[in-house]
């Protein structure tokens, strides 16, 4: 028969002051590890969330983001009546030719300024992307030098309120309306008419051209293999999920933080879990003896003190997720290094996270366990009873 | 027996003990050091005489705006102005993305005077200037892919729209960054198509005190044109592009603030642990004379051994690991250009060694405390 479960709670409620102090060492380092995952994986998961599975993206050959690519109007015009492309009631082909720039903006707060994409869209540009909601103002307008922008920006830039207006290129952009788009990387742009954007910042290209398809593979197949091929187009074609995958490596510094900090920390916290479990078997030499008078064996021993020490650290880590949680859905933003713009983005605590933080402390739970356990199973019997 | 000695005894008593804690001080200490050292890189681009005097002109736009290249001859008749050079960020893939490094499309001829930090043979870059397709390659790189003199390396353009195959002329050691290209930009321009844009200028002075005037001067230039500018010292600039990465500073400090309060808790239970088991002793220390400071001196001595014998292996640790770190890694790369050298400041240390004292102080002050005032009979009675 093991030694029952309540012996070891009591124990851990009689040196109250050790179990609260190591707890809280452990509940801390899971905490830390949950928050900095917990922002990588807010940007992550705002890429990933981004594109629609049937659109397809046209970048110029070679690059490696929209807004560094280029796209002549003579190769748009090729694109976008090719077979192959779906077309709408009207017969006006599912192809926006978009630009992307980079602005720079006055933070909310007027300390400093960032970096902000401007994406200009085409007539079809909405009809594309499902995932986009105004929740305040309305629509812009083509020429009249209207754009919306994004919840996220408007709440971390100046000026970028419905009603307000901002200076770039010469010109006063007027914000006519917020608009939402289901957590994806689409919440950190502001969007207007691609055509003004190309002339108001002299640009004679554009940047993309974002495409849907007909719902037959084989066609789009072979649409793709001739674009490719085609002399006259130096062009790349992939799906507008997959560019966005690509981007989550901007999340890797901050994955690499969280993990060294994770590793390191976490081993100083099983050095402490190990230095109460230590004291814990010296304070109970005799009790040790007891049990194993009582009947109970050197394994049941070992068994239980180990599972003292995984108890601290289960309720440890069960504090430390518990700190965590209010982090969920907080606001924040980094520099992308794909665009070198600023991504708007929350911190996501998942159950999956909660789950590795758990997983954590019971590692650091055995690991401390571990040794004082199996030193408290090989005391000899009679020097258990003796000593004081 | 002598005091030091008395002291050395009782902080043996518990060997397993000391070893679990000392390291528990070294590993937080070292932590703290390295995100410090972290924050520091970010957050405090490194200064020199040759970086107060540089000037950087930019599309007032943002970064990723070209400006027109005849702007260079306007800002060269500029007061002040030493030097003008084009400089473009190239960011093409060598073989794969994975071998990201650094590349820049710049004025040859005045690459030397702008970065004078970076020391290139004089007859190097002689040759580098006469060979148009010819470039210059920091140390780092040049080790990183075994490249010698002369070596030919194609680069695929990802924001330019043309492949540059360049000939090794020259290398580079010195500067804050040893891993940078360097190639003409006219070759660029020539394999581009002539689009007469270039992404920055940047400018040396003549004088610190030239620097105001000619921010001023250049920026009003070109006002109400179709590009106009924004023009500042390279520390702003630098200091601008930390800013983008995020609120750093209170990320990596709050880190700290926890790993530092988490060690102050582990340490003082520790302590008081260390110290309760010994209430006899002290009576038998104050039945024979000892007086309260006395053994508070005495406990003092061996938590402050303790935190500034983990403090100093924590941050000298750091400091080891960082070096190490810098010698075989090419942390460059691995954190997407965001280090480039990882220096250990004395600051940084001497703050770390300072959390040991407090440490040392704050874990020990009130378990000590309670059993030097605990009466001698009291004491006595305990058991151990």
């Amino acid at each position: 028969m093991a030694v029952p479960l309540r012996y070891n709670f009591r124990n851990l409620r009689v040196r109250w002051r050790l179990t609260i102090a190591t707890m809280l060492g452990i509940a801390l380092v899971v905490a830390v590890f949950v928050m900095v995952m917990a922002l990588s994986q807010g940007l992550k998961s705002t890429y990933v969330s981004t594109g629609d599975p049937r659109n397809l993206l046209v970048l110029r050959k070679g690059s490696t983001a929209e807004s560094s690519s280029q796209i002549t109007r003579s190769e748009v015009r090729l694109i976008k009546y090719l077979d192959g492309i779906a077309r709408d009631g009207d017969g006006e082909p599912l192809a926006s030719a978009e630009i992307l720039i980079l602005i720079n903006l006055d933070r909310i707060d007027h300390h400093g300024s960032g970096n902000v994409l401007v994406r200009g869209i085409g007539p079809v540009g909405l009809r594309l992307r499902t995932s986009i909601r105004l929740i305040e103002g309305r629509m812009f307008q083509s020429g009249l030098h209207e754009c919306v922008v994004s919840r996220k920006i408007s709440e971390r830039f100046a000026n970028c309120r419905v009603g307000e207006q901002f200076r770039s290129g010469r010109t006063l952009w007027r914000v006519v309306g917020i608009f939402e788009a289901a957590k994806t990387a689409y919440e950190s742009e502001i969007w207007t008419d691609a055509d003004e954007i190309r002339d108001v910042f002299k640009r004679n290209f554009y940047g993309s051209i974002l495409i849907r398809p007909v719902e037959n593979s084989t066609m789009v197949a072979t649409m793709i293999k001739r674009m490719e091929a085609d002399k006259q187009l130096s062009i790349r074609v992939l799906p507008e999920v997959e560019y966005y995958i690509e981007q989550t490596k901007t999340a890797a510094p901050i994955q690499w933080l969280g993990s060294v900090l994770a590793v390191v920390m976490s081993i100083g916290a099983a050095f402490s879990a190990m230095n109460t479990m230590y004291a814990a078997v010296s304070a109970r030499t005799r009790e040790i003896g007891t049990l194993r008078v009582l009947g109970f064996r050197r394994r049941h021993i070992y068994v239980s003190f180990l599972l003292e020490s995984v108890i601290l650290a289960l309720f440890g880590g069960a504090v430390g997720c518990l700190f965590s949680l209010p982090l969920n859905g907080m606001a924040t933003g980094t520099m992308s290094w794909t665009t070198f713009s600023e991504v708007a983005f929350e911190f996501r605590v998942t159950p999956e996270l909660l789950a590795k933080g758990m997983a954590f402390a019971l590692v650091m739970g055995v690991l401390g366990g571990l040794l004082p356990a199996r030193l408290a199973a090989r005391k000899p019997v009679l020097d258990a009873l003796r000593s004081v | 027996m002598t005091i030091p000695g008395f002291i050395l005894r009782n902080a043996l008593r518990n060997k397993r003990r000391l070893v679990l804690t000392l390291l528990s001080v070294t590993l937080s200490l070292f932590l703290f050091t390295m995100l410090q050292t972290a924050l520091h890189e970010m957050t405090q681009p490194s200064q020199t005489e040759e970086s107060s005097l540089r000037v950087i002109v930019r599309h007032k736009v943002s970064l990723g705006n070209a400006l027109p290249t005849k702007y260079q001859s306007r800002i060269e008749r500029v007061p002040g102005v030493r030097t003008c050079m084009k400089f473009t960020w190239f960011g093409g893939i060598y073989r794969d993305p994975k071998d990201f490094f650094p590349q820049f499309a710049v004025d040859a001829d005045k690459l030397a005077d702008i970065f004078s930090e970076a020391k290139v043979d004089p007859q190097e870059n002689a040759a580098f200037i006469k060979d148009r397709a010819g470039c210059v390659v920091g140390i780092k790189t040049m080790d990183r892919f075994g490249w010698k003199l002369g070596d030919r390396i194609t680069l695929k353009g990802t924001i330019w729209p043309c492949d540059p195959v360049l000939t090794i002329r020259g290398v580079y050691r010195g500067g804050i960054d040893e891993t940078n290209l360097f190639f003409h930009h006219e070759y660029m321009d020539e394999l581009c198509g002539k689009w007469g844009v270039c992404l920055n200028f940047w400018i040396r002075a003549h004088r610190a005190e030239d620097i105001p005037g000619l921010i001023k001067q250049i920026d009003e230039t070109f006002a109400n044109t179709d590009a106009e500018t924004k023009t500042e010292t390279e520390r702003a600039f630098l200091l601008e592009f930390v800013s983008m990465i995020g609120n750093v500073k209170v990320l990596i400090n709050s880190i700290c603030s926890v790993i530092i309060f988490t060690l102050i808790l582990v340490t003082a239970s520790t302590m008081s642990m260390a110290i309760r088991e010994r209430a006899r002793e002290i009576a038998i220390l104050k039945a024979v004379g000892y007086d309260g400071w006395q053994i508070l001196g005495l406990i003092l001595a061996e938590s402050f051994g303790l935190a500034l014998t983990g403090g100093f292996l924590g941050c000298f640790g750091a400091w080891f690991g960082a070096t190490m770190l810098f010698q075989y890694v090419n942390i460059a790369t691995v954190s997407n250009g965001m280090f480039i050298k990882l220096e250990v400041t004395p600051h940084i240390v001497v703050s770390g060694m300072l959390i040991a004292i407090v440490l040392g102080v704050v874990s020990c002050i009130v378990p000590a405390w309670s059993s030097v005032r605990m009466s001698v009979v009291t004491g006595l009675k305990e058991l151990d």
